[in-house]
């Protein structure tokens, strides 16, 4: 195998070196047995698309394609109960992409192919398939998101802007309000709709290095008080189902069910983005979560298989392949909003749902590497909100909960959460290294003196976190030399000492 | 005076009957009501998911035609040739196993005895990934789950002999030493004597055996994850009613479960007798 | 504690004689412990001797052994083949030298890599080219766990055969220099049938049972000493390697880890109380009411019996899968129980059955009870008609109303013959999966362990937590060997103390 390999290195060498510039790809010509994971609604549309690959691509490659049903929220689950046995190219949604890296269950992307990502598509996208500084997917649609569907008959026009008028409507209705919001990927929308974020920082490897996150904060309190209006109303029920044919008059759920319940709500449907909340006289858009379905491939040990699945990676994640699944299922597709930059732009790509979950974009985060541990400690925020009377201590004590599971997660102890660090580009790190500091009473100096050029900058943050960082701006060495950092825990004085 | 009480004896009598009958129809109507409603269920067409009555507004056979058109008709047949290899090969294992534990006095019975119960209070779930990992080596998953899942059903069957040993413990020794005198080898013994007198437990085994393997699913789908020519009844139906599914799906997996549920009922109706049997014959006395 | 005369223990009621029984066991645990040590450490000197006495023999039998005894040392089955046993002789042989031929060319290789459960990890290459980066795997410390245990269990299948070839080669000399003659091929193969019959019997069952349960589970206790995990699959991505007892250190102390504050010793703990209040709820309901509906059945004077009990078995023939995915979502907050009573006006809200902790405690307990009612059905009817007529009919004559004949007969006879029944019974409720997973899968979310390997709910078992952190987002294999492990010493711990307390179980050779 190894010695195959070196020969085909060789060769592929020996023809970059001149005569054929664009040579790469009749190396590729051949037949490749690949299996692909495909949702059960895209099982066909893909099919075809690889027959037209077949047809259409210059480089000669032939994909004996088997393509199987398996819904791209258990794509993780099944590549990494095997992933020698998984399949070679398979959807997924982007929130198990971490899972997938560090699995080894997913390839990077060469620069060529992390170049047309980047190219092609949506902003929101191209931050879903990126891990570190490198790339590890191709993004299928940029859809993944929710919004608001309502039963025109319950609901007057004019409320679907307010979250307390819904919640009357339906209880005076005596329907149910579906919302899921004790899931993370739900709840985590009226956090971000006051203006809190969760972000996790990942390196290369797709491990999660630390995390930023100020839900445990007065803004996540508003957040709160959001979801008990909710949740303590009879009215609501935990489901994004589609539910209207069992009681519901509003339900918050994405595109996948969009041809359902036009189906079941024949011409009292109505859909819209998410309605605003009421604290204390303000008023709060509930955000909510962007996010994609991707494209993976799996590693190859033959180089020349996992270019051709690249290959035909990059044309089904193409203009073309995503323009026919933005089509209506009338049409052949599965009206997928797509990721791509030229087909968004294509009207042919649209319909009520997907106009709906633009407008609510305008409120939503797009969907970073999320650490697996996240969705199940963050989901008892609500499970606690419900449980409580409403009261500031006890939503409180619900978020304090909250933030202690997740410092929990680095398993990170009082002492380092209390402790401050340099990091920056110190020392030959990067922003990326915490220097550990000791503390005499509130003053905290480096352990290690550093050699410092001019121009280098840095900031002393507690916990490992940026809640707490001195100085505001980044502090920038003036004059090269050996200093110790020193900071004043009361004043976030930061000041160099030069080591003797 | 003696009259008397025996009149109201008799009254007492027919009062309990009366509320026992009452119970008894209350007992059947709760437990017949989820399959009448699977059943109603399987033959709406007007709409697919979940909704919030019971009798269909339209009448049809969609639902099944679905299930025609899917990979299900692939997954009963995976299932059924499941169910029908397990059956045989399962009895004979067990068979084998109970009656020389119930027949034999060998140096090392009592201790293999116990090794099995100890064996057994180690929770199965937690083999699924090595067995999976063993399957995968000898080439036997995905598409090949099918003679996989035999495979392990087979093999560790021998562990559920205590029914069938119950019950040959119950067979007189005596049958098999006058034989023995008459000069009978202890293979001509089961083959001719016990296995006759067997009848009951030999059906009960074949029967519970068979209908195993049709509920078979979280073993099942670890073997044949993604698929679909390798799932089993269980694995393939379950997936309708995942979130992105059960919305179209949600009727057609009601005409599946009666698709499934007919065969094995109406098997089981049928040799209900033996079942009886063995489970009182064999489960208690074990 | 009291101890009885005879003549007064005869005196005591049922009740004082089972609180006697129970206390003697308590009380005799220490002394249970100390003699099981006793008996621990006779077993190894035992074990010993016996090793030595063994080395001995074999020692002597080289020393005193013909040429072709010794050369048998060395070629296995040779002293067989040229005194006549040539099936046997063949058959050592060939074991010899599958053996030899399986260490030379793998085995020796896993033996080597199982201290260390491989070296090298995955790699990856970026090729310029061809724009794509190039894998290449390495050592699989799945693998070689895998088949290092292989090989361990066939190193010591080839000595134990070793042993017996060479006894026979000292029997086989015995008996010539005696002037016996050796049984033939053919009283080999007859025996088979006859009075080995049992290990024709048994191999089959016995290598199944070997292969696909006594290695799994080794495997996975050795699992448990490692770090094998989601992140360390020891393929595509890390290896694993041996870790000592740090996951048990993990799982039992008290410190903080699991999240919401909340160690994994009390998620644990508060998961094992539940398990333990389910088994036993779970276990007696079914098997008073069970006997109750089997007993009305069973009533002189109750017509059409069979359709009664037909109608009951059905449920226990439809697959559970379709029967409880479908009541589950009957009792949902928008399921069909909830959406009729809220049309027929009689309640204003729905009503949370798997929503909140002790509604969906109860409603498990009770759809668990429609579950296994026929099934219980089914035994109590068997075993209620085989109670002797006459004794009712004497207790009627002595005035017993039917409340007292329950008491005084029906229930002492039940649970005499049925102990047995329900310790099987409690230990498989305890891993009753199924309802469990497909009513509620472990649902309401219980907030304090959220963080806990995979998100606990209240109405998780120890078996759904362990196959929630087996498939859960850091798919923790070793947790999950070490809950494993406890699962198993708890089920033990229960059936040790049943075993003594009920006569019952002891003495199967009363039953025949």
């Amino acid at each position: 195998m190894k010695k195959l390999f070196a020969i085909i290195l060789a060769v592929a060498m020996v023809l970059s070196l001149g005569v054929f510039a664009s040579a790469a790809g009749s190396e590729l010509a051949g037949e490749y047995d690949v299996t692909v994971w495909a949702p059960k609604a895209a099982v066909d549309l893909t099919k075809q698309q690889i027959a037209d690959f077949n047809e259409s691509n210059e480089d000669g490659i032939i994909i004996n394609a088997t393509v199987e049903e398996v819904s791209e929220a258990d794509a993780a689950t099944n590549m990494i109960t095997d992933v020698s046995a998984g399949a070679d190219i398979y959807f997924f949604a982007q929130d198990q992409l971490s899972r997938l890296i560090q699995a080894g269950a997913v390839t990077k992307l060469g620069q060529g192919a992390a170049t047309f990502v980047t190219e092609n598509n949506s902003a929101g996208s191209v931050i879903a398939v990126k891990a570190g500084d490198d790339y590890y997917a191709y993004p299928l649609t940029d859809d993944n998101g929710y919004f608001m569907y309502y039963d025109k008959s319950v609901i007057p026009e004019e409320d679907v802007d307010s979250l307390e008028a819904l919640v009357a409507d339906c209880e005076n209705a005596n329907k149910s309000f579906s919302y899921e919001l004790e899931n993370a990927w739900y709840n985590a929308g009226f956090f971000f709709g006051v203006g809190c974020h969760s972000d996790w920082i990942t390196d290369s490897d797709g491990n999660f290095i630390a995390i930023d996150d100020d839900f445990n904060s007065d803004n996540g309190l508003i957040a709160a008080k959001g979801i008990y209006k909710l949740v303590s109303s009879p009215c609501y029920v935990n489901s994004s189902q589609t539910d209207f044919a069992s009681g519901s008059a509003v339900v918050v759920t994405g595109v996948w069910n969009y041809a359902t319940i036009l189906e079941q709500l024949g011409e009292n449907f109505g859909v819209a983005d998410l309605p605003s909340f009421e604290v204390d006289g303000e008023s709060y858009h509930i955000g909510s979560y962007s996010g994609c379905k991707l494209l993976g491939v799996k590693p190859q040990e033959d180089p020349v298989k996992g270019a051709a699945l690249n290959r035909l990676a990059q044309y089904l994640t193409g203009q073309e392949c995503q323009t026919e699944r933005a089509a209506s299922p009338d049409d052949g597709g599965m009206g997928w909003g797509p990721s791509n930059k030229a087909a968004q732009e294509d009207p042919a790509c649209s319909n009520p749902a997907l106009v709906a979950l633009a407008e609510q974009n305008a409120y939503a985060i797009p969907q970073p590497n999320i650490h697996g541990s996240w969705w199940d400690i963050a989901k008892v925020i609500t499970t606690d909100i419900k449980a409580s009377d409403g009261s500031d201590e006890a939503l409180k004590a619900a978020l304090q909960k909250y933030e202690d599971s997740i410092s929990a997660v680095f398993e990170m102890t009082d002492e380092v959460r209390n402790a401050f660090t340099v990091i920056g580009t110190v020392a030959g790190t990067n922003w990326d290294t915490d220097l550990p500091m000791t503390a005499d009473g509130d003053v905290w100096t480096s352990n290690d003196a550093f050699e410092m050029e001019a121009g280098t900058e840095f900031k002393c943050r507690q916990g490992k976190a940026w809640d707490v960082a001195y100085p505001a701006e980044n502090f920038v060495v003036e004059t090269a030399g050996t200093y110790h950092v020193q900071l004043d825990a009361v004043s976030g004085e930061v000041s160099l000492v030069p080591a003797e | 005076m003696e009259q008397k009480r025996h009149m109201g004896l008799k009254t007492l009598n027919r009062v309990s009957n009366t509320a026992i009958y009452i119970l008894l129809i209350i007992i059947s109507v709760v437990w017949l009501i989820p399959f009448v409603f699977i059943l109603l269920q399987s033959f709406r067409v007007e709409s697919t998911y979940q909704v919030g009555y019971v009798i269909p507004h339209e009448w049809g056979w969609q639902n099944y035609l679905n299930l025609w058109n899917s990979d299900f008709k692939r997954w009963y047949l995976n299932t059924f040739i499941i169910a029908l290899a397990s059956a045989v090969l399962i009895t004979i294992i067990q068979l084998c196993m109970s009656y020389t534990l119930s027949r034999f006095r060998f140096k090392m019975r009592a201790g293999l005895m116990r090794f099995m119960l100890i064996l057994g209070m180690f929770p199965g779930m937690l083999t699924m990934i090595i067995l999976y990992r063993v399957l995968s080596d000898l080439g036997l998953t995905q598409a090949n789950a099918v003679p996989g899942l035999i495979l392990v059903g087979v093999a560790s069957s021998g562990m559920g002999y205590y029914v069938s040993k119950g019950f040959f413990d119950t067979i007189p020794k005596s049958l098999d030493e006058a034989a023995r005198v008459d000069g009978a080898t202890r293979f001509q013994v089961l083959y001719k004597i016990i296995l006759p007198l067997s009848k009951p437990i030999v059906i009960y085994t074949i029967l519970t055996a068979f209908m195993g393997p049709w509920g078979d699913y979280v073993f099942a789908r670890y073997v044949a994850f993604g698929t679909s020519a390798g799932y089993n009844v269980a694995v393939g139906m379950y997936s309708w009613l995942t979130n992105d599914q059960i919305a179209r799906m949600y009727t057609t997996f009601c005409a599946g479960g009666v698709i499934v549920a007919l065969p094995v009922t109406i098997l089981f109706l049928c040799l209900q007798k033996y079942y009886v049997e063995g489970v009182t014959g064999g489960a208690v006395k074990g | 504690m009291k101890r009885y005369s005879d003549l007064e223990y005869l005196r005591l009621s049922k009740g004082q004689r089972f609180a006697n029984k129970l206390a003697a066991f308590f009380t005799g645990i220490p002394g249970a412990i100390g003699r099981f040590f006793i008996k621990i450490g006779l077993a190894i000197k035992n074990g010993f001797m016996a090793l030595v006495n063994e080395i001995k023999d074999i020692l002597s039998t080289f020393i005193h052994g013909d040429w072709k005894t010794k050369t048998s040392f060395v070629i296995m089955g040779f002293g067989n083949l040229t005194r006549g046993q040539i099936l046997r002789g063949l058959l050592f042989m060939l074991f010899e030298a599958v053996f030899i031929i399986y260490m030379v060319t793998t085995g020796g290789y896993w033996l080597s890599m199982l201290p260390s459960l491989g070296k090298v990890g995955p790699t990856s290459e970026y090729n310029a080219v061809l724009d794509t980066y190039v894998t290449a795997y390495n050592d699989n410390s799945f693998k070689i766990l895998l088949y290092g245990v292989l090989t361990i269990f066939f190193i010591v299948a080839f000595i134990y055969t070793w042993v017996v070839n060479v006894k026979q080669n000292k029997l086989a000399e015995q008996f010539l220099k005696s002037g016996k003659k050796l049984k033939s091929d053919k009283d080999d193969l007859r025996s088979m049938v006859d009075e080995q019959f049992y290990k024709t019997l048994l191999a089959l069952p016995m290598t199944g049972i070997l292969v696909f349960t006594v290695m799994p589970i080794v495997f996975m206790i050795l699992v448990a000493f490692t770090n094998y995990d989601g992140a360390h699959n020891g393929f595509s991505n890390n290896l694993f390697t041996w870790v000592g007892l740090d996951n048990f250190n993990t799982l039992l102390s008290w410190k903080g880890g699991a999240g919401g504050g909340q160690s994994y010793s009390a998620t644990f703990g508060e998961i094992l109380t539940w398990t333990l209040i389910w088994a036993f709820l779970a276990t007696f309901t079914n098997y008073f009411l069970g006997m109750f509906v089997a007993m009305m059945i069973n009533k002189k004077g109750i017509r059409l019996k069979k359709m009664w009990r037909t109608i009951l078995v059905m449920t226990v023939a439809i697959p559970q899968f379709i029967s409880l995915l479908y009541v589950s979502k009957m009792f949902a907050r928008n399921g069909l129980i909830n959406l009729s009573l809220q049309s027929l006006g009689w309640i204003k809200e729905p009503l949370p059955f798997w929503e909140d902790p002790t509604w969906a405690r109860i409603t498990v307990i009770v759809i668990n009870i429609w579950v296994g009612i026929p099934y219980l059905m089914l035994i109590t009817t068997g075993i209620l008609m085989n109670i002797p007529a006459d004794l009712y009919e004497s207790a009627r004559i002595d005035g017993a109303n039917a409340w007292q004949q329950y008491r005084k007969i029906t229930l002492p006879y039940m649970l005499f013959i049925t102990g047995p029944y329900l310790l099987t019974s409690f230990t498989g409720n305890m891993n009753n999966f199924n309802v469990i997973y497909l009513l509620t899968g472990g649902a309401p979310t219980n907030p304090a362990a959220s963080g806990a390997a995979g998100s606990v709910g209240y109405t998780d078992l120890l078996i759904t937590w362990l196959f929630k952190i087996t498939t859960g987002a850091e798919s923790q294999y070793y947790l999950a060997s070490v809950v494993g492990i406890m699962v198993f010493v708890v089920v033990a711990l229960i059936s040790l103390v049943v075993y003594n307390v009920l006569p019952s179980i002891k003495n199967e050779e009363d039953y025949q």
